[in-house]
């Protein structure tokens, strides 16, 4: 019985917290229509600052409070909204997931670079750890006590907020139509400001509290999740009822604590199932959620664009992806191979969100935990041999690609008859789950019945031996590069063929509208289990040939954050393009860890400029969020862009032709061992920006037609028109339009007549 | 018989009812006529007859059988087709291909021989006259001929009940007078149509029968003539008898 209250009490407590972080987030989401994945990040960025405040330097509690909680939070979260979320309006939901996903990976990295985690940091509870009451043989401390306090009087103040005050009531219904809002005399965009201020308040509050409850380690990644799994109390609540939200939290605290009472200690998996509770729970809760009305086209003029190339296109590029890999091998050392290798075979799992998102607007958080699959089924059962002479057979592959598969229409079932974003957040708990209870499942079980012992991931570290197919043996550096790359190109083509399909057709039919598919007969959730199989095979396919790169990995290499930086560089990149998978792949796989490398190499290597290549190092880990958050002003991503640039360059074949012998003679300089390697990126990437802009220079009418240089030459400014140039016709036609009279052309040809006879 | 009958439907949205007990029955060969002030229920009616809301009382027959509680997309693939009052075109798509996904959707569900979706898609457009703007995007044309596009679309299904919500909004006097022409051609090959529609002038000369919605509920039916007497109707929604043509 003591045990039993003992955990009840300890229960109430923990979900006391996930109540106050989970009904922040309710709070954002109602008054501004984005789900913020960046809330745990705002918690953690919340407890680091109160370590730094109150344990680095030494300040009073009550001050460090005032400066963290008053001050701080509502400053960030009023800053986030102002500068970045205010120009989400009118994008489409991936858009708005990945900004806020790139907001929370770029808080990560700022943290890494402002508190360096190989120094150990603990937040202590108020008034120490054994200031507090004594029940039931255990200590309540103070802390504890104002935590749940704190709880109790946000869910009475939220619940006053929202119906007893005008403010609040206006809040409700800020997210429903703005427009009547405005109307009605409130100012939408103050109240979401404000909303963003009192949410991220409520993060950083949470924070601060369950720091010290959950152990007291400041660790970036942890916090993050742990605030993360209030995403399931929100859950509850259905993300619009702050009083469901908190039963929901209750019950995760509550549940949780059980679980460490009762489950037997000889379980050796129960404390993996303990802290993956949440991520279960919410997807229980997304099976029991009732099916949303079908939306239709929430906005009829995106401004997200994209263009799709032709099968003969596709294939033609294909082929010269291959031709450009074979030209680079000639510069490349071992490493390089490797590297670009591992760069291509997450530009493959990548692919997997080009037809997922790109093409059928569903999103997956989760891609490199698909890729997980594929891999443990290789592990267990594809590998032949022992030893060096150890392969992956083809067989294993295909299995593994069937698995993924399957476990791909299990993860999505539940949310296909919900909106996107449950299908992301669904996605997101199965990634938790992954790392949590399969990939941390190292030490060895014994299964009943069978009397052998099996875990997932034996001691934490899994070695894949390359693929053998026939005569091929990706053993040879070389041989895997290439047919990563074929893998690659032959994917690629495939998919874009795929787009020009039926299939494809009716995957961007769905996209734009359901309501409308629906009511032209198309059995949406057949079609988006079909395209997430797909895709979950195309990651599963992906992972196993990373894995194999690698040749060695761990629970890492697949954790949720892989999933979300490599998201976030596809849609940057240009989530609707094959070629945009490619960069963002290279980008996630190799790019900047190998540009911070660098820095940081340099920085070792000249001491007198530490200070500056460090900082520069930092800047470029810090990047890929920077861009990501800055998707909200050009949403197409960037292959959209050089892709409208070059598409202009048709007509300027000359410019083409000297951005071509430029670049042959860099590759020759580089080759002869003239120029370094490093020195031929940067000058790849300088010719490929560059060239567009040259063609506009020489050649201006192949971009804007001969009628617009025309008129710019020839440009007056209009107020001198019919003062130092006549008038011409084109001017008079504009003028009447304008004006709205109609002209007849015989009365325009008496005004012709009368006008230009003088001139 | 029928081709769709709605039996007493109703629907609340929170406190406010939308519909209280609207029966309607629409006939193939005919063109019913459904007419109203705005916020009459007219699209919710269209909402519920489809699937995309629930009723809170009442049934929805669909050649006889109760579809009340089949999803959007069955119904669909029982010959129920409609246009939308916000255009919901596919807008990543262009002309010639919102209306051939319509077609590639119906020999997805493998329901009656499969079609040859090119050939078919050339015979809509020719029959809308949507040949001159087939290439464009839906995004780039005038809002009169988008909704022509959601009709061919529409057609592509080769439904048996069409419903249209205001299919008339935004055209030209000009292409209202050929749409109203293509309609009665539609009706006259078998077609149970359907029309929500502000233009009264157009409802007048193509139905045959029609229904006044107000607040939620029927206040009239019967033939135009009889609408156009009626004097509930008149102080509703026409007002005097002298602006209907």
């Amino acid at each position: 019985m003591h045990t039993f209250v003992e955990f009840t009490i300890f229960g109430l407590i923990l979900g006391g917290v996930y109540g106050i972080a989970a009904s922040g987030l309710v709070l954002t989401y109602n008054t501004s229509g984005i789900f913020n994945f960046a809330h745990g990040a705002e918690a953690m960025l919340g407890a680091f600052l109160y370590w730094q405040v109150r344990f680095g330097w030494h300040w009073p509690a009550p001050l460090a409070l005032l400066f963290v909680l008053g001050v701080f939070g509502p400053l960030m979260g009023g800053v986030l909204y102002l500068l970045i979320m205010r120009g989400l309006r009118d994008t489409a939901e991936v858009t708005k997931i990945v900004v806020s996903v790139a907001l929370m990976l770029g808080m990560l990295y700022l943290s890494v670079w402002i508190w360096n985690p190989s120094t150990p940091r603990t937040d202590e509870k108020f008034f120490g750890s054994r200031s507090g009451v004594h029940l039931f043989g255990t200590i309540v401390t103070t802390h504890e006590m104002i935590a749940l306090a704190a709880a109790v009087v946000i869910a009475v103040g939220l619940r006053m907020l929202f119906y007893r005050t005008r403010a609040g009531v206006a809040m409700r219904g800020a997210v429903d139509d703005p427009n009547l809002l405005q109307l009605n005399g409130h100012n939408p965009e103050r109240l979401a400001a404000f909303s963003w201020a009192l949410g991220a308040f409520l993060a950083v509050l949470a924070g601060v509290l369950i720091t010290p409850i959950s152990g007291g380690a400041v660790e970036a990644n942890a916090l993050t999740l742990l605030v993360i799994d209030a995403f399931a109390a929100a859950m509850f609540g259905r993300l619009r009822s702050v009083p469901r939200t908190f039963v929901g939290a209750v019950v995760l605290g509550l549940a949780n604590n059980y679980v460490a009472a009762y489950f037997p200690k000889t379980w050796s998996w129960a404390s993996n199932f303990r802290i993956s509770l949440p991520m279960i729970t919410l997807f229980l809760v997304l099976i029991v959620l009732p099916q949303d009305r079908l939306r239709g086209a929430s906005i009829q003029r995106s401004r997200e664009r994209s263009r799709v190339p032709s099968v003969r296109t596709a294939a033609i590029a294909g082929v010269a992806l291959v031709t450009v890999v074979i030209l680079l091998r000639q510069l490349m050392v071992d490493s390089d191979i490797t590297a670009l290798t591992i760069g291509l075979t997450f530009a493959v799992i990548a692919l997997s969100l080009t037809l997922l998102t790109g093409y059928a607007g569903e999103m997956n958080l989760a891609a490199v935990s698909f890729g997980a699959i594929g891999t443990l089924i290789v592990f267990h059962l594809g590998v032949h041999g022992h030893g060096l002479a150890a392969r992956t057979t083809i067989g294993g592959i295909l299995l593994g690609v069937l698995v993924t598969a399957v476990v791909g229409a299990i993860v999505a079932l539940p949310a296909l008859r919900l909106r996107g974003l449950y299908l992301a957040l669904a996605t997101m708990a199965f990634a938790v789950f992954m790392t949590a209870m399969v990939l941390h499942d190292g030490q060895p079980h014994k299964l009943p019945l069978l009397h052998s012992s099996f875990s997932f991931f034996p001691l934490g570290t899994m070695i894949i031996p390359a693929p053998k197919v026939g005569p091929i043996d990706l053993q040879d550096g070389t041989t895997f590069l290439m047919t990563a790359t074929v893998v690659f190109a032959l994917i690629g083509t495939g998919l874009i063929a795929l787009r020009n399909s039926s299939f494809g057709r009716r995957l961007t039919a769905m996209k734009d509208s359901p309501a409308a598919s629906a009511t032209l007969g198309q059995n949406l959730i057949k079609l988006k289990l079909s395209v997430f199989m797909l895709s979950a095979a195309i990651a599963g396919l992906g992972g196993i040939l990373m894995s194999a790169a690698f040749t060695s990995v761990t629970p890492d290499h697949f954790s949720v954050f892989v999933s979300l930086a490599l998201l976030m560089l596809v849609v940057v990149s240009g989530i609707t393009y094959v070629t945009g998978a490619l960069l963002g792949g290279l980008l996630a796989g190799v790019g900047f860890s190998l540009i911070v490398a660098t820095f940081n190499a340099l920085s070792l290597e000249h001491a007198s400029l530490h200070g500056l290549f460090a900082m520069l190092a930092h800047l470029a880990a810090v990047a890929p969020a920077l861009i990501g958050i800055g998707l909200g002003r050009s949403p197409s991503g960037s292959v959209h862009d050089i892709v409208e640039s070059y598409r202009h360059m048709r007509d300027a074949k000359g410019v083409l032709l000297g951005g071509a012998i430029t670049e042959a003679a860099v590759y020759l300089l580089t080759l002869g061992g003239i120029v370094t390697n490093w020195w031929f990126a940067i000058l790849t990437v300088v010719v490929i920006l560059l060239l567009p802009v040259v063609g506009q220079m020489v050649k201006p009418e192949a971009f804007l037609g001969e009628a617009e240089v025309a008129r710019r030459r020839a440009e007056v400014p209009l107020a001198l028109v019919g003062i130092d140039t006549p008038y011409t016709r084109q001017m008079r036609d504009e003028i009447d339009r304008a004006l709205g009279m109609e002209i007849t052309p015989e009365l325009a040809a008496s005004i012709l007549e009368s006008t230009d006879a003088p001139a | 018989m029928p081709l769709l009958e709605t039996a007493a439907v109703s629907v609340r949205f929170g406190g406010n009812v939308a519909l209280s007990g609207v029966s309607i029955a629409v006939e193939p060969n005919t063109v019913t006529g459904l007419i109203g002030p705005n916020g009459a229920g007219k699209t919710t009616l269209f909402n519920v007859i489809t699937g995309l809301q629930r009723p809170a009382a009442g049934h929805v027959l669909l050649s006889g059988a109760d579809v009340t509680h089949m999803s959007p997309y069955k119904r669909a693939q029982r010959g129920l087709a409609r246009t939308f009052q916000r255009l919901e075109l596919f807008i990543s798509l262009s002309v010639r291909d919102n209306i051939r996904v319509a077609g590639d959707m119906r020999n997805a569900s493998r329901r009656g021989p499969r079609i040859d979706v090119g050939r078919e898609a050339d015979r809509v457009i020719e029959l809308t006259g949507l040949a001159d703007v087939a290439g464009r995007d839906v995004a780039e044309i005038p809002t009169g001929r988008a909704r022509v596009v959601e009709l061919a679309r529409a057609l592509m299904t080769d439904p048996k009940v069409l419903l249209l919500d205001e299919p008339a909004s935004g055209q030209t006097e000009q292409e209202t007078e050929t749409f109203g022409e293509l309609l009665r051609r539609l009706a006259g090959d078998g077609l149970a149509i359907c029309l929500v529609e502000h233009d009264v002038s157009l409802v007048m000369q193509v139905c045959s029968t029609i229904y006044v919605l107000d607040y939620g509920a029927v206040l009239a039916s019967g033939t135009p003539a009889e609408i156009r007497e009626d004097p509930a109707v008149i102080t509703a929604y026409l007002g005097t008898t002298e602006g209907v043509a």
